[in-house]
């Protein structure tokens, strides 16, 4: 991110600040969430059916 | 703009923090951490607020046993060292000190109408210095960078306390 936004950003109000760090939280429970699903291997149903 | 509340809920942190000292639970506070970092610099991800407070009782507990109970009977939760308030944890942490002095000198504020009090970007800096981790680091150069700070303040605070600031 350039500077010049970055300076932007820390004029903001400190309520304002609060509701784009929530939105960050946010995103990053959103995206963790996506890789844990991804991460899951596809194992064949009956894998879990008949465990040996 | 969204209509969505905010997830992490400030303003009844604030509000509890200030029920604390009119039950003369703790003697003063201040908001700490990265969200007081956050009132100086752009917002960054951070998944917890630290309230530092000055206790009445300056015993070995510091007042905390009394402080977790009271919020416990308001519906706040505990999760190992954290209590919860609609699920955003929050940490209450004893001041001696340097945080002492931070929370005596710290700025008042007004959040969503509720009245507090803030670190000051000088004492963040030298309790980030005195603490040392990566992540404290970063955070003393981007106040550097973005906050308006007192140097002589500064510079008073850091030679009292016998802390440098590390070479950025």
């Amino acid at each position: 991110m350039k500077p010049e936004m970055r300076h932007q950003l820390a004029q903001l109000s400190f309520e304002e600040k609060i509701r784009k760090v929530g939105e960050l939280i946010r995103l990053s429970r959103k995206v963790k969430a996506q890789r844990v699903r991804q991460d899951v291997p596809n194992y064949p149903r009956s894998a879990f059916r008949n465990p040996k | 703009m969204s209509k969505e509340p905010s997830a992490i809920p400030l303003a009844d942190v604030l509000r509890a923090a200030n029920e604390l000292v009119s039950a003369g639970l703790i003697e003063d506070y201040a908001l700490g951490g990265a969200l007081a970092a956050i009132y100086y610099v752009e917002p960054f991800t951070t998944y917890d607020a630290d309230i530092i407070f000055i206790a009445t009782d300056k015993t070995l507990s510091a007042g905390i046993p009394t402080i977790y109970s009271h919020l416990q009977s308001k519906g706040w939760r505990v999760e190992r060292e954290h209590l919860l308030i609609k699920d955003f944890p929050v940490q209450f942490l004893a001041a001696s000190g340097l945080t002492e002095e931070a929370v005596r000198k710290a700025k008042p504020i007004e959040y969503e109408g509720v009245p507090a009090k803030i670190f000051r970007p000088e004492y963040i800096i030298a309790i980030a210095a005195s603490v040392g981790r990566h992540k404290d680091l970063a955070r003393i150069e981007q106040l550097l960078k973005q906050a308006k700070i007192d140097k002589t303040l500064l510079d008073d605070i850091l030679r009292r306390y016998k802390l440098k600031l590390p070479k950025l």
